[in-house]
């Protein structure tokens, strides 16, 4: 692993956003990412796992220890944020808002922020 | 798909034990769940998310396991530093594999892809045999399939269809629409276990008169006339005078007995046709069984026997010489192209066979070259098994890759393929790219990898490393001894490449000679169009007659249309129907066997330019009505009245003719019309005239001054002033009728030529290398000789000799062999001989003198370079 663990990829901001608001398994995290980018930019199964081990061992995920919601597979393990993964997504989101900020005054985007 | 899942639990099996304990079993859950979905929104979606589910996960192991498999990394290394090697042994190897993947899946296509019915394997067709007719898997009469039903108890049922389809008119918002319709027995969809996804199928009681207003629509009919409404179901559509209720629809994809066929309805029997003469003698539909429970097919086909033989003996009239058979159902639905795939099967697996001899070669050369960064490796400690694993790990890289890109090559040739002919059991299944053509694709790579990469790598294993070191690498035994297996190589390569050549070269002339075969009548500038003249406002003869004459009439006053005639059936289409005849005058015992028939007018033998041997046409006064009058074929006169003269006998189509039966008189000959194919020759064959036999369906032959297909907007426009509800059936120039009916042959042709091509290229290309890395190995050799004044062509003539050996021996080889192995090639010849000498000298010629340059040209530029120069190097 020769990336070091400050590295937020694409697939890792995405999995720490679908964790923000709630604790979900590998299936849960792959469909909210197809709702809000669409089917063709969901992660395979083998990246979506890849990047979970990844997170886990760099500490920014772990595993939830009740089952939220009833009526899913007992099998499923659910995630959830480690405080370390929260100030991580944090951060990235405000450099993501920084770089979006930017790219409104570069026009490169319509000037209202609320659509 | 669940291959898909088979293959992530044998990709996860590769992972470090600490992941696949923590992930495994979620991971196939979460695989699982996206699949399901992903399924229910189409296969299609379902495909292409497991390949790349499948390639996900492979790609998330390897960076895993990123320390681990050092030889790949190795080995990708080491094969970038020599791009060269690496991109000719993938290209190579996947020209073979993509070659064999498109084969495959056609090979697939037919054998292997299930058939659209319940437990498939306990269905068999039904056949009738007759001796004296030729007939081998003849259809069915209507009554022995009755009979047949009732009393062979192996059965469970019998069910039986037409072969071909119907174009029925069925009018939409004011205009006229032509649906594909299968006309079968009830129980058809009850046999074959198919379901309907709406409403109902068939019943039996269906299969009568008075029950039969009933039809069956397929998905795609349904989806696209009819708006997938399923309030279909219910609703009854009108065809002509006739309306017939929709009972159900069937799932996607099914549409058997043929690609056309839309929807199906029953023949709608007369109960009492069951006693008629007519019910037994007509043979015309195709029987399908279901074994009964726990009946084998030996046992079946002992009780059917016993039922045929009761038949005979009862109706012997009909049934005298009517034997019967079964087959099972798969093996009667690819009988016609089971021998050429076998043969295009057999000639790819020669051509990858070629590609990995021409690997095995590029990689031994480079193994020679690399002998002494081997033997490095050893030195500093490297195992002899390590050295091993890494020529054979390389081996695989390329062959992994070569598989790949041949995945890719090949499915551009199933699409290139699917453009000569439609691929697949008509009706029943269709090619695609299923789990196992990847698989096949991918041992096949495997299999390569290991044919080219192994020998290489036990050479490694046993030979003496430290002697390569001391060596130098110049001109020692080492090199020595892995050119010579290069040399045997080239051999193999040579014979190989001969042999699909010489396949190539039959199927060239075979195919040559069926183009200039004359079929007997005029192919270019005629277009032909076919009208099914509805029931609805044209009840009779007459009615329909008048529309035919009006619509020729019409357009022989254009001034771009020469002549208009019209025939039941147009020639190189096959045939329509046969039967035998007597002849007013012969004895009881003398009989005419299988004539063929066909429907005609004057105007369709002087559109076509069929010459008139003898006698005359048909004239305006040969009326319905009056005397019956036909024209016979050249073959028809020469094989039924030898030394007579036919015009003016008479025929009636009866084993024994009798005062009541029809008679027809003889009034003219007219030359051949090749009835099936250029390449089976024309069959006795009657022309009954088109005014006293007439039909609702007819083709209409247009002889044009201009471009035949241009012509079709006047037909168009000519149509809409007669009657706009009219549909066209099918408009095809008699040029295109002429090229689909070679179309088999041009398949072939096409593939062993390109496989051919290949060949030559690969054993061109293998032999250049081995010759010129021997050149290079002898630049030093050749520098002294040359210093000491030997003359160019000397010193050439010296390098060639072993090549030109080797070649030689190759050519031997690959004659023998393929004067063994062209026999496969005889049932698809025309003409030619599977030995034929000229053919064989061509090849083996072609092939000397491509192999002769590749020798040739290395060892020239070796004598051209200055002897100080190569010998200072």
């Amino acid at each position: 692993m020769a990336e070091a663990p400050s590295v937020i990829t694409p697939l890792t901001y995405e999995i720490l956003l679908a964790l923000a608001s709630q604790d979900c398994h590998g299936y849960g995290i792959i469909k909210e990412i197809e709702e809000r980018a669409g089917e063709a930019s969901a992660p395979s199964t083998g990246a979506l796992y890849l990047a979970l081990q990844r997170m886990e061992s760099d500490g920014l995920i772990e595993e939830a220890p009740g089952r939220p919601t009833s009526g899913d597979d007992a099998r499923r393990r659910y995630y959830r944020l480690t405080r370390r993964g929260r100030e991580a997504a944090k951060a990235e989101s405000a450099r993501l808002a920084a770089l979006v900020a930017a790219a409104r005054r570069k026009r490169l985007l319509p000037a209202s922020a609320d659509a | 798909m669940r291959l898909t899942e088979r293959l992530l639990r044998a990709v996860l099996r590769l992972a470090p034990g600490s992941f696949r304990d923590r992930y495994a079993d979620e991971f196939l859950d979460t695989h699982r769940a996206r699949v399901d979905r992903a399924a229910s929104r189409g296969p299609l979606a379902a495909v292409l998310l497991s390949v790349r589910e499948v390639a996900g996960g492979a790609w998330a192991i390897a960076r895993l396991r990123a320390g681990l498999p050092q030889e790949v990394r190795l080995a990708t290394r080491s094969l970038w530093r020599r791009p060269g090697y690496a991109a000719t042994a993938i290209a190579v190897l996947a020209l073979g594999i993509g070659a064999n993947t498109a084969i495959f899946s056609a090979v697939n296509a037919f054998i292997f892809r299930p058939l659209p019915f319940a437990d498939a394997g306990r269905l068999t067709m039904l056949y009738e045999t007759n001796p004296e007719f030729g007939w081998t898997v003849g259809l069915a009469a209507p009554a022995n399939l009755l009979d047949w039903r009732e009393q062979v108890g192996a059965f469970a049922d019998i069910a039986a269809y037409t072969e071909f389809v119907n174009r029925v008119t069925y009018v939409k918002d004011g205009e006229p629409v032509l649906f594909g319709a299968s006309a079968v027995s009830g129980n058809f969809f009850s046999v074959l276990g198919a379901r309907a996804a709406l409403g109902r199928t068939f019943t039996w009681e269906e299969t009568w008169q008075g029950n039969d207003a009933v039809m069956v629509l397929s998905h795609d009919l349904w989806v696209t006339q009819f708006g997938a409404d399923p309030s279909i179901v219910g609703r009854t559509l009108q065809f002509g005078t006739r309306g017939f209720e929709v009972v159900g629809v069937m799932p996607p994809g099914f549409r058997f007995p043929t690609n056309q066929t839309q929807l199906w309805h029953t023949w709608g029997w007369a109960p009492e046709s069951r006693q008629a003469v007519w019910f037994r003698r007509a043979h015309w539909v195709r029987p399908i069984a279901r074994l009964a429970p726990g009946v084998t097919p030996a046992e079946a086909d002992a009780q059917f026997q016993a039922v045929v033989r009761r038949l005979q003996a009862d109706y012997p009239e009909t049934n005298r010489v009517m034997g019967a058979g079964l087959m099972p159902l798969r093996d009667f639905l690819i009988r016609d192209v089971k021998r050429p795939l076998m043969i295009l099967l057999g000639a790819v697996g020669l051509l990858l066979l070629l590609a990995c001899a021409n690997v095995a070669n590029l990689t031994l050369v480079r193994a020679a070259e690399r002998s002494q960064e081997m033997a490095l490796r050893h030195a500093l400690g490297a195992g002899r098994l390590r050295i091993a694993r890494q020529i054979l790990t390389e081996s695989l890289v390329v062959s992994v890759v070569g598989g790949v890109v041949g995945l890719g090559l090949g499915w551009a040739g199933v699409r290139a393929m699917t453009r000569l002919t439609s691929l697949g059991i008509e009706g029943a299944t269709s090619i695609a790219l299923d789990a196992r053509v990847v698989v096949f694709t991918f041992l096949a790579a495997a299999a390569s990898g290991m044919v080219f990469g192994l020998g290489p790598a036990l050479r490694s294993t046993g030979d003496n490393l430290h002697g390569a070191l001391t060596e130098a690498g110049r001109g020692g035994s080492q090199t020595k001894r892995s050119l010579r297996t290069a040399g045997t190589l080239v051999a193999v390569e040579v014979a190989l490449a001969l042999l699909l050549a010489v396949g190539a070269g039959l199927m060239l002339r075979s195919f040559w000679l069926i183009r200039r075969v004359d079929p007997g009548f005029r192919r270019e500038g005629v277009l032909a169009v076919q009208f099914t003249i509805p029931t609805a406002r044209y009840q009779d003869r007459d009615n329909v007659l008048a529309f035919y004459h009006r619509l020729a009439e019409a357009l022989e006053g254009r001034p771009e249309i020469e002549r208009v005639g019209t025939v039941g059936r147009l020639p190189l289409t096959g045939t329509s129907w046969s039967s035998q005849f007597q002849a007013a005058g012969w004895p009881p015992e003398r009989v005419g066997f299988e004539i063929l028939h066909r429907r005609a007018d004057r105007g369709y033998f002087e559109a076509l330019d069929i010459p008139l041997i003898r006698g005359r046409l048909f004239e305006p006064g040969d009326r319905a009505g009056g005397p019956l009058v036909v024209v016979i074929n050249e073959t028809f006169a020469r094989e039924h009245f030898p030394g007579e003269d036919p015009i003016g006998q008479r025929i009636a189509y009866d084993r024994v003719a009798t005062e009541s039966s029809n008679w027809y008189e003889i009034i003219g000959i007219v030359g051949d019309q090749h009835q099936v194919s250029p390449a089976q020759a024309a069959r006795a064959e009657v022309f009954e005239n088109r005014n006293q036999d007439w039909d609702r369906s007819n083709w209409v032959v247009i002889r044009t001054r201009v471009e035949p297909a241009s012509v079709l907007p006047i037909v168009r426009n000519v149509l809409r002033e007669i009657d706009p509800l009219i549909p066209i059936a099918q408009a095809r120039p008699l040029r295109d009728v002429w090229r689909a009916s070679m179309v088999r042959e041009e398949f072939i042709l096409t593939l062993l030529t390109v496989f051919g091509g290949v060949a030559l290229l690969l054993a061109a290309v293998g032999v250049y290398g081995v010759a010129a890395q021997a050149a290079r190995q002898r630049t030093r050799e050749i520098g002294i000789r040359v210093a000491l004044g030997a003359a160019g062509p000397d010193v050439i003539g010296l390098m060639l000799r072993r090549s030109l050996v080797m070649v030689g021996l190759g050519l031997a080889a690959g004659l023998t062999a393929s004067l063994a192995a062209a026999r496969a090639l005889g049932a698809v010849l025309y003409g030619v001989a599977p030995n034929d000498p000229a053919t064989l000298a061509a090849v083996v010629g072609l092939l000397a003198t491509v192999a002769g340059l590749a020798c040739y040209l290395p060892a020239r530029r070796a004598t051209g370079l200055d002897p100080v120069r190569s010998l200072r190097d």
